[in-house]
C-alpha cells in the first residue's frame, strides 16, 4: 500500500512538472498591462482551418492574420485591409480579385523555421493557406465558405492527392507580394472570407513540421504569440516584440468619442503586454472572479441578471459604485420554429402557417427565457445590417389568437379539427425544452396539438438533413455581415441537406435571391434586400424568434471595450489602465 | 499465490474483448454520426462522407472493432477528434492535477473515517455516538453541488481564505488552488466513510474473540487497535483499493468549478463533443484499471489475513 501511494504521488510531480503554464496573471508588476479574458468552453486549438467554433475562432485570432479584417469602430461593419496593402482590385465583371500585401510583414519567431528566425509572409502563403482549406486530408471546417467559388479548387480537391505544387486556375502567385483568385461565378460575399479565422495566414514550413500536432503551434504574424498550447485551464500571450507599425483607428462611428473609444487614436497596437485567457466552464466561478477583480469582462449570469441590471435605468447602484460597465450587444441572428415544407400539410399552406405564427406569445417567451430583452423577429434579417427595415412590424409575427383562429379555420381546421399532431424536434437542454413546452401551450390555445421532441445536434441535423422532422427549431448566426448570408437559408437549391433545412421552395422568392446574389453592395440591393425581408414576414416559412440581445460587463479599468459582432482579432485594440485598476480594485 | 495472480491477470483478456465490444456497439453501431456533429451547421453530404472517410468510419464493422481491441492491448487509442492531440499526452498532462487533488482528498478522508469511527465505535451507543451519526446523516443529505457553491462563494470569495479557482502546475505550487476542493471533497466523505467504517468496526466489536479478549483482562484500546482494527481489515481494504481508479478520473464537479485541468473536465469535454476516441480511451483504462486493482484487492486479503488462501 505504501508503495503504492507512493508511486501514484510520484506520479503527481513527475505528470505536472510540464503541464499547463504558470502565470501570475492579477499582479501588474512594474506597470506590465496585462488582460485578463475568460473563455467558457472548451479551445480545441490553434490550426485557423479548424476554427468553426466563437472559442477557437478568438485565440487563432491573436496569433494569425488575415488579409482583411473588419473595422473596429465603424457601424455598420466595414472591411478593411489587414495583411493586405489596401483593398483588393475587382476585376473581369467581378470574377477576379487582386491584392497586393504589405511588405515586411513577419512571422514569429519559431523552431520550424532556419536558426529559428520567422521568415517574411510572402503571397505564396496565403496560397498555401487557401489551398490547405481545399485540401480534403486537412478536413478543414471552413471548407464551405469557398467551396464551388475558387475556379479549379473544387478539381483540385476532388483529384485528392493534396499536391500544392499543382496550378490551379483561381490561385495565381503573381510575384512575392501579389495575388489573384479568380471565381468561377461572381460572389460579392466573397470578401467577407479574407476576414475569417479559417483564412489566415498559416507557414507551410510549421504545418509540415508538426504535422498532426500543428493545432497546438501557433505560428502566426499576428501582435501576439504564445507557446505550445496543451489544453490547460489558461492560455497566455505576450506581444509580438517584432509586430509590424500598426496603429489604433482614429475614427469610428458617431457618439464613439464621447464613449471613450478614440483616446487611444493613432497609438501603437497592441496596446497590452500580455493576455492570459482562462477556460470557466462554470458560471459561478466566472463571476465570483470577476467580482474579485481576476476577469476584466464577462457576460451577466443569467440568475444576477436582476440583481446587476435595473429594468429600464441599466447598472444598479452596487455596480456602478465599483466602476463597472455594461455592454450591450445585439446579435447577429435570429432564432426561428422551422415547418418542413416538404410535408404535406405545410406545403403551399400559408394560412396555416399563418395562423400558427400568430399563436406564438413571443412577448411571453422574451420575458421568461430572454430577461425580456430580446428583440422579436419580423422577419429574417437581423438589425444592424442592410437589408433589415428598423421599426417594421410583421402583419403575422405578433400574437393574435382571433385572427389565428379565423386564418386556421380558412386553411380547413377549424379549431385545429382534422389536423394531425405536429411533432416538433429541438436540440434537448432544459431552456430549449422549456420554450418548447411554452410553444406547445401556446400551439393549444387554437387547437394545434405539438409533440416536442428533445433530441441531440446531431440527431437534429439527421432528422433534418433527412426531411423527416415536421418542424424543428433552430437559430443562425452570422458568418459575416450580409443579409445574403440569412436569405440563403429560404432558397430552394439550398434545401436539405443543405442550409435550408425547412425544404422551402418558392420561385418568387427564388428569383429575387438569385438576382440579389449577383449584386454588389449598392442601395439597388438594399432596396432588394428589403423587399424580400418583407416578402418573407408575409410567406412565413418559419414561425421567427428573436435576435437575441445581451449583456455584458467590465471592469472601469478595461479600455476601448467596444461591442462587434466579429471580434476576432481585437484584442490588439484593447487597454488596460493599470492606475486606475489600483484605485478601482479598493472598491470592491 | 503467482499462480493465481498470473491466471487472474489472463482473465483480463477476455474480458477486455468484451468490453470492448460493448465500447464499439455503443460507439460505431447505436450512437449519431460524430460527423454530422463536427461539421456542425455547415455539414453538407459531401462533407460528412468525407470527414467519415477520414475518422474511418467508412471502414467494415469487424476492421472498426478490431482497431478498439488492438488500442485496448497497445494503449495506442490515438488522436482526440476536437484537439487532435495524442490521447496518450493528454492523459499524462492531466492525470497529474486530477491526482493533486484525488489522492490528498482520499488519504485525509480514510485517515479521518477510520480514525473517528474507531472512535466512536469505542464510545458506541452514547450520545457522542449518536451525535456523530446524526451530524453524519444531515451532511450526507446535502447535494455535493451545494457544499461546492457555498463553499467557494463563503470561503473563497466572502472570507478570502482560499483562491477561488485555478490551478498551477509542479509542487507545492498547486497547494493553495487544491486546498479548498480537497476540503470538500473530505468533508461529502466523511459522512458515509464513518458510517460504514463504524458498521464495520461494531461487528466485529461483538465477536466472541473480542468477549474473549475482555475475558483475558485485554484493555479495550488494546482490543480496538491489535484486534478489531486488524480483523476489520479486510472489508476496509476492500474499499479502499476499489477507489483507487477512480481517483485518477478526477472529480468531475469540483475540477469544472475550481477550474482545475485534470481528466474529470477531459471526461466531460469529450463526452459533450462527441470525442469517441477519447471517450474509448477512459472506458477501457478504466476497465483495466478496475480489474487490475481487484486482483490486487484479493491480494491484500491474503497478507492482511493468513486465513485466506488464494488458489
Amino acid at each position: 500500500m505504501k508503495n503504492l501511494i507512493f508511486i501514484l504521488v510520484l506520479s503527481i510531480f513527475s505528470c505536472t512538472k510540464n503541464s499547463s503554464t504558470s502565470s501570475t496573471a492579477g499582479a501588474a508588476a512594474g506597470g506590465e498591462k496585462v488582460l485578463n479574458l475568460v473563455v467558457t468552453a472548451d479551445v480545441k486549438g490553434f490550426d485557423p482551418n479548424q476554427a468553426s467554433d466563437l472559442y477557437a475562432g478568438n485565440e487563432v485570432a491573436r496569433v494569425y492574420e488575415g488579409l482583411l479584417q473588419f473595422h473596429y469602430l465603424k457601424r455598420p461593419y466595414q472591411l478593411e485591409p489587414n495583411l493586405a496593402d489596401g483593398m483588393p482590385t475587382v476585376g473581369d465583371g467581378g470574377l477576379s480579385y487582386t491584392f497586393k500585401l504589405k511588405k515586411g510583414v513577419m512571422f514569429h519567431d519559431d523552431a520550424c523555421f532556419p536558426n529559428g528566425k520567422g521568415r517574411e509572409l510572402t503571397a505564396e502563403d496565403i496560397a498555401y493557406s487557401i489551398k490547405r482549406m481545399g485540401d480534403p486530408k486537412e478536413q478543414s471546417k471552413g471548407w464551405w465558405l469557398i467551396e464551388g467559388k475558387i475556379a479549379g479548387l473544387d478539381d483540385w480537391r476532388k483529384n485528392g492527392n493534396s499536391d500544392y505544387t499543382k496550378e490551379i486556375a483561381g490561385i495565381k502567385v503573381i510575384d512575392k507580394h501579389t495575388i489573384k483568385f479568380t471565381l468561377s461565378r461572381p460572389f460579392p460575399q466573397f470578401l467577407y472570407a479574407f476576414a475569417m479565422p479559417f483564412t489566415y495566414a498559416v507557414a507551410k514550413e510549421a504545418v509540415t513540421k508538426y504535422g498532426k500536432e500543428f493545432v497546438n503551434h501557433p505560428v502566426g504574424t499576428g501582435p501576439f504569440i504564445t507557446g505550445k498550447y496543451n489544453q490547460g485551464n489558461q492560455i497566455v500571450y505576450t506581444k509580438n516584440p517584432n509586430y509590424r507599425t500598426v496603429t489604433y483607428p482614429s475614427e469610428g462611428e458617431s457618439g464613439d468619442s464621447a464613449k471613450g473609444f478614440l483616446k487611444a487614436a493613432g497609438q501603437k497596437l497592441p496596446l497590452v503586454d500580455k493576455i492570459v485567457v482562462k477556460i470557466m466552464k462554470e458560471e459561478q466561478t466566472r463571476w465570483l472572479n470577476f467580482l474579485k477583480g481576476n476577469l476584466d469582462a464577462m457576460g451577466i449570469p443569467t440568475e444576477q441578471f436582476t440583481n446587476v441590471m435595473v429594468p429600464g435605468k441599466g447598472l444598479s447602484d452596487k455596480f456602478k459604485k465599483m466602476g463597472v460597465m455594461e455592454r450591450k450587444s445585439v446579435g447577429l441572428d435570429v432564432t426561428y420554429t422551422a415547418f418542413n415544407h416538404e410535408h404535406e400539410l405545410f406545403k403551399n399552406n400559408v394560412k396555416l402557417r399563418q395562423a400558427m405564427s400568430l399563436a406564438q406569445d413571443r412577448d411571453m417567451v422574451n420575458k421568461k427565457f430572454y430577461q425580456g430583452i430580446s428583440i422579436p423577429a419580423q422577419s429574417i434579417t437581423p438589425p444592424n445590417i442592410a437589408g433589415h427595415i428598423d421599426g417594421f412590424v410583421g402583419q403575422y409575427q405578433n400574437l393574435n389568437i382571433v385572427k389565428a383562429k379565423e386564418l386556421l379555420s380558412e386553411a380547413g381546421f377549424p379549431e385545429g379539427k382534422g389536423l394531425p399532431e405536429i411533432t416538433l424536434h429541438y436540440t434537448y437542454n432544459t431552456k430549449s425544452r422549456q420554450i418548447a413546452e411554452v410553444f406547445q401551450q401556446n400551439m393549444s390555445k387554437i387547437g394545434v396539438k405539438i409533440k416536442p421532441v428533445g433530441v441531440t445536434w446531431p440527431e437534429l441535423m439527421k432528422v433534418v438533413n433527412t426531411k423527416q422532422s415536421m418542424m424543428f427549431s433552430m437559430a443562425w448566426g452570422a458568418d459575416y455581415p450580409d443579409a445574403e448570408n440569412f436569405l440563403q437559408l429560404l432558397y430552394s437549391k439550398n434545401s436539405a441537406p443543405g442550409a435550408n433545412g425547412s425544404n422551402y421552395s418558392d420561385p418568387e422568392y427564388d428569383a429575387m435571391f438569385v438576382k440579389a446574389s449577383m449584386m454588389e453592395d449598392s442601395p439597388e440591393r438594399t432596396a432588394l434586400y428589403e423587399k424580400m425581408y418583407k416578402y418573407v414576414s408575409e410567406k412565413v416559412p418559419w414561425i421567427l424568434g428573436f435576435h437575441r440581445v445581451g449583456y455584458g460587463l467590465s471592469h472601469g479599468w478595461f479600455k476601448n471595450y467596444k461591442f462587434t459582432e466579429f471580434n476576432h482579432g481585437v484584442a490588439k485594440y484593447y487597454d488596460i489602465d493599470n492606475a486606475a485598476k489600483g484605485e478601482l480594485k479598493t472598491k470592491l | 499465490m503467482l499462480q493465481y495472480s498470473i491466471r487472474r491477470l489472463l482473465y483480463i483478456i477476455p474480458v477486455l474483448l468484451g468490453v470492448c465490444f460493448i465500447v464499439f456497439f455503443l460507439f460505431n453501431v447505436v450512437a449519431t454520426d460524430p460527423a454530422a456533429q463536427q461539421l456542425g451547421k455547415h455539414a453538407t453530404a459531401s462533407s460528412i462522407v468525407e470527414l467519415r472517410k477520414e475518422l474511418g468510419l467508412d471502414r467494415s464493422y469487424f476492421v472498426q472493432y478490431l482497431d478498439i481491441v488492438k488500442s485496448a492491448f497497445t494503449f495506442d487509442f490515438g488522436r482526440s477528434w476536437s484537439s487532435h492531440q495524442k490521447i496518450s499526452d493528454i492523459l499524462m498532462n492531466k492525470a497529474g492535477a486530477s491526482l493533486s487533488l484525488t489522492i490528498p482528498a482520499f488519504i485525509i478522508s480514510m485517515f479521518l473515517g477510520i480514525s473517528l469511527s474507531l472512535f466512536v465505535a469505542f464510545y458506541r451507543g452514547r450520545l457522542i455516538d449518536y451525535a456523530t451519526m446524526l451530524i453524519c446523516i444531515a451532511m450526507m443529505s446535502i447535494s455535493y453541488l451545494v457544499y461546492i457553491i457555498v463553499f467557494q462563494y463563503v470561503l473563497a470569495y466572502e472570507w478570502g481564505l482560499f483562491e477561488v479557482s485555478g490551478y498551477e502546475s509542479g509542487f507545492p505550487a498547486f497547494i493553495p488552488y487544491v486546498a479548498l476542493p480537497i476540503l470538500i471533497s473530505v468533508v461529502t466523505s466523511l459522512g458515509p466513510d464513518i458510517r460504514f467504517f463504524r458498521t464495520i468496526m461494531l461487528d466485529e466489536i461483538y465477536q466472541d474473540y473480542v468477549r474473549t479478549a475482555r475475558a483475558k483482562g485485554l484493555s479495550e484500546k488494546v482490543i480496538l487497535f491489535k484486534h478489531v482494527l486488524r480483523n476489520a481489515l479486510v472489508p476496509i481494504i476492500t474499499y479502499i483499493i476499489i477507489q483507487l481508479p477512480f481517483l485518477i478520473l478526477g472529480a468531475l464537479l469540483l475540477e469544472s468549478f475550481f477550474d482545475i485541468p485534470g481528466l474529470g473536465g477531459e471526461l466531460l469535454r469529450a463526452l459533450n463533443s462527441s470525442d469517441f476516441p477519447v471517450i474509448k480511451a477512459f472506458t477501457v483504462l478504466t476497465a483495466i484499471a478496475y480489474m487490475v486493482f481487484s486482483l490486487v484487492t484479493d491480494i491484500f486479503y491474503a497478507l492482511a489475513d493468513p486465513r485466506i488462501k488464494l488458489q
